[in-house]
């Protein structure tokens, strides 16, 4: 296996100077905002270990929790889906959407997964991103750059100039709200005109059948709400079993994500009779997480939340932000790395691995202390055992 | 970089040497020359042999970086070659060794301290390598086969006690041993917790300020936080933190070197410049491959890196 084209991927991001400077940026302020957080709400290590411990106690029950959120959907009226693989989830998207023609998306990166967007686009849909990050990147490429901060490699002054191509109209490079504004109003007609909505969940209440979905922008709200029909598409690991639970993990990926209090937090339980959408579709996605529950290697990293922190302070994420990991995978950094050997190519991730440090400043970022180091070294493992390591890529 | 081709340098040199960069275990005990040191005791200064591979890993690092940014074609022909060169008995990289005085004067150094705070030791004379690029490359077999032979070595040198030198071998023995060996019960102590034990009273060096550097396996990984802080202090060392520290300190690089060397440096840059923006002319690091990167880094900028040893005794 040569690990040259990732060499050469990683040199070539470090050197990129504005990717630098807005890496530092975002990576100084993360750790501002962090530490005043943690001033201010001493006892959230506690409630992360109390989330740590009820989302440990889900990884022996994973298929059970799953059925149990599934009978809880159909309860409140809505329709619930197991998918196995990623092609299984598209699938079942095909069929919900039927001949719908627009839908808008709030950013998911379980969605991002399954590569819904591309295959909805090869299928004639009209597919927008309504995060304003997420939006950018998918005319803009190459890839989220991180689970918060998808555009952080992004600068405004290429961000104007994709937006004089895309919408047609002078745009001022140093006005941002202006840009910010000239998007959202281009998406507000889109919400209008959308058959269908689709959003994550980052995390599902299996007592209740009910997703908290969390965002900043008010984007995901009007893209479940005003369309007809909304699919939420969620993984089997973000499952917990109670509301009061969900609320606990909502209040640490909050507090983790760097922010106090969350802008908004979208509670869906179910199909709505007079206004929003009439039909709630919710498809639970295993592609790898029922296995690797199992994996003694790898079952720790499904307790991730994906808040992000462990991206923000990893050393090897602040030279070259989401470009570790590899463009082809959707996930970033460590933990990255570790998602993409469980639900993507175990070729490209186990290449990856060999890029971490081991230091072991993720495990100390992450609320759930997950020890990235040892699930990565472990995978560098698998790889050097493998006979074929020589003819390999 | 080519795994396969790294895989196979580092079998070849394990059974020449023992070592992933063909160092001798004749020469890792050469530290302890001289000093009387008995081979047969309760307590065993196990050095683990990371300072004794500084100079070969400073020379080594160094060509991987030239030759990486030639491109990695290079890179992987280097290693084929390296790789033949070994096989046919010539050791191209020892062809690149600068004296390692340094080092050795440094153990020496920690040696002495020990050994005036009252505390009697012995020390293996062939001393084997800790293993710790093995389990970090993830080469798990050779990794158990030189955790064996260690601790073969301490027991069968009569140690109840490991005292370590550096953060790695310090790990190795609490942590990793473990999961090769069941009936492994040696108390492992690294040298500043004993130091502190016995009441050790450093070199005074009235009104020095130097910044510290917390290695990542020294702080994080071993929790040994307070230690050199308090050995600073009772030096009358004036202490500068960096931005990140303690828990969250920044990593030096090192670790990734031998397989993507451009992106190790910058590392390994970047955490110089933290380090330096403290203001003061001195960092002070209590890990071997700490050292060489950031000494690496800090060529030209007028403040000087140094071991915690090298302060202190």
């Amino acid at each position: 296996m040569n690990l040259a084209d990732v060499s050469r991927l990683l040199v070539k991001a470090s050197s990129d100077k504005f990717l630098r400077l807005s890496l530092d940026r975002a990576i100084l302020s993360y750790w501002e905002l962090r530490k005043s957080v943690f001033a201010k709400y001493p006892r959230l290590r506690e409630l992360a270990d109390e989330v740590r411990r009820v989302k440990v106690s889900c990884l022996d029950r994973i298929e059970d929790l799953t059925k149990a959120a599934m009978e809880s959907v159909e309860r409140n009226g809505g329709f619930a889906y197991a998918a196995g693989t990623a092609e299984e989830a598209r699938r079942i998207v095909d069929e919900i959407v039927g001949d719908g023609r627009v839908l808008v998306k709030g950013k998911s990166i379980v969605s991002e997964e399954v590569r819904l967007r591309e295959h909805l686009a090869e299928g004639g849909k009209e597919v927008y991103e309504t995060d304003l990050g997420e939006f950018l990147v998918q005319f803009m490429g190459p890839k989220s750059m991180h689970f918060i901060t998808v555009s952080i490699h992004l600068n405004r002054e290429r961000i104007a100039e994709f937006l004089r191509g895309f919408l047609g109209v002078d745009v001022d490079g140093d006005d941002v709200e202006g840009m910010v504004s000239l998007v959202r109003g281009f998406l507000r007609r889109k919400y209008f005109e959308a058959d269908v909505g689709i959003s994550g969940a980052n995390v599902f209440a299996a007592d209740e059948g009910c997703a908290f979905i969390m965002e900043n922008e008010s984007n995901v709200r009007l893209s479940i709400s005003l369309p007809r029909k909304h699919i939420i598409l969620v993984g089997m690991d973000k499952v917990v079993p109670t509301m009061g639970d969900a609320w606990r993990v909502v209040e640490v990926i909050t507090r983790y994500s760097g922010y106090k209090v969350s802008s908004y937090v979208n509670l869906v339980r179910g199909p709505q009779r007079d206004m929003g959408p009439g039909e709630l579709h919710v498809i639970f996605l295993d592609n790898g997480r029922i296995e690797s529950s199992r994996d003694p290697l790898l079952r720790e990293a499904l307790l991730c939340l994906r808040c992000g922190a462990c991206q923000y302070l990893c050393p090897v994420f602040w030279m070259v932000a989401g470009y570790w990991g590899g463009l082809k995978s959707v996930y970033s950094g460590g933990i990255g790395v570790i998602w993409e050997y469980i639900t993507g190519s175990k070729e490209e991730a186990g290449k990856h691995s060999f890029a971490c440090l081991l230091c072991g400043r993720c495990k100390e970022a992450c609320p759930m202390r997950i020890d990235q180091a040892r699930i990565l070294r472990g995978i560098r493992s698998r790889v050097m055992r493998s006979e074929e390591l020589e003819q390999m890529g | 970089m080519d795994l396969g081709t790294l895989r196979e340098l580092m079998e070849i040199n394990a059974s020449r040497t023992r070592n992933p960069l063909g160092v001798s275990e004749e020469s890792c005990g050469e530290w302890a020359k001289g000093l009387g040191i008995p081979e047969r005791g309760d307590s065993v200064l196990y050095t683990g042999c990371l300072y004794q591979m500084v100079p070969r890993i400073r020379a080594l690092s160094g060509l991987l970086k030239r030759l990486e940014s030639l491109g990695p074609s290079f890179l992987g022909a280097a290693m084929k070659m390296d790789k033949l060169m070994l096989s046919l008995g010539l050791d191209a990289a020892g062809l690149l060794r600068p004296p390692g005085g340094r080092y050795l004067s440094l153990l020496r150094r920690i040696a002495l301290a020990l050994r005036t705070s009252g505390i009697d030791f012995a020390y293996i004379r062939r001393e084997p390598y800790n293993g710790v690029l093995y389990h970090d490359l993830g080469m798990d077999s050779l990794f158990e086969a030189q955790v064996k032979r260690v601790v073969e070595r301490l027991y069968g040198a009569g140690a109840r006690r490991v005292i370590t030198v550096d953060p790695h071998t310090t790990y190795m023995l609490r942590y990793l041993v473990g999961e090769h060996i069941e009936s492994f019960d040696l108390e492992v102590v690294h040298y500043t917790e004993l130091l502190l034990e016995r009441g050790y009273e450093p070199r005074p060096q009235g009104g020095m300020e130097a910044t510290l550097h917390d290695p990542c396996y020294f702080a994080r990984w071993n929790g040994l936080i307070e230690q050199p802080r308090e050995l600073l202090e009772r030096a009358g060392i004036h202490l500068k933190e960096p931005e990140f520290s303690r828990e969250f300190t920044g990593c030096c690089g090192g670790p990734i070197e031998s397989i993507f060397p451009r992106l190790s440096s910058e590392i390994a840059k970047k955490r110089f410049e933290e380090l330096k923006s403290t203001g003061s002319g001195c960092v002070i690091v209590s890990c071997p491959i700490c050292l060489v990167n950031l000494e690496r880094e800090s060529k030209g900028t007028g403040v000087r890196v140094l071991d915690l040893a090298e302060v202190l005794l």
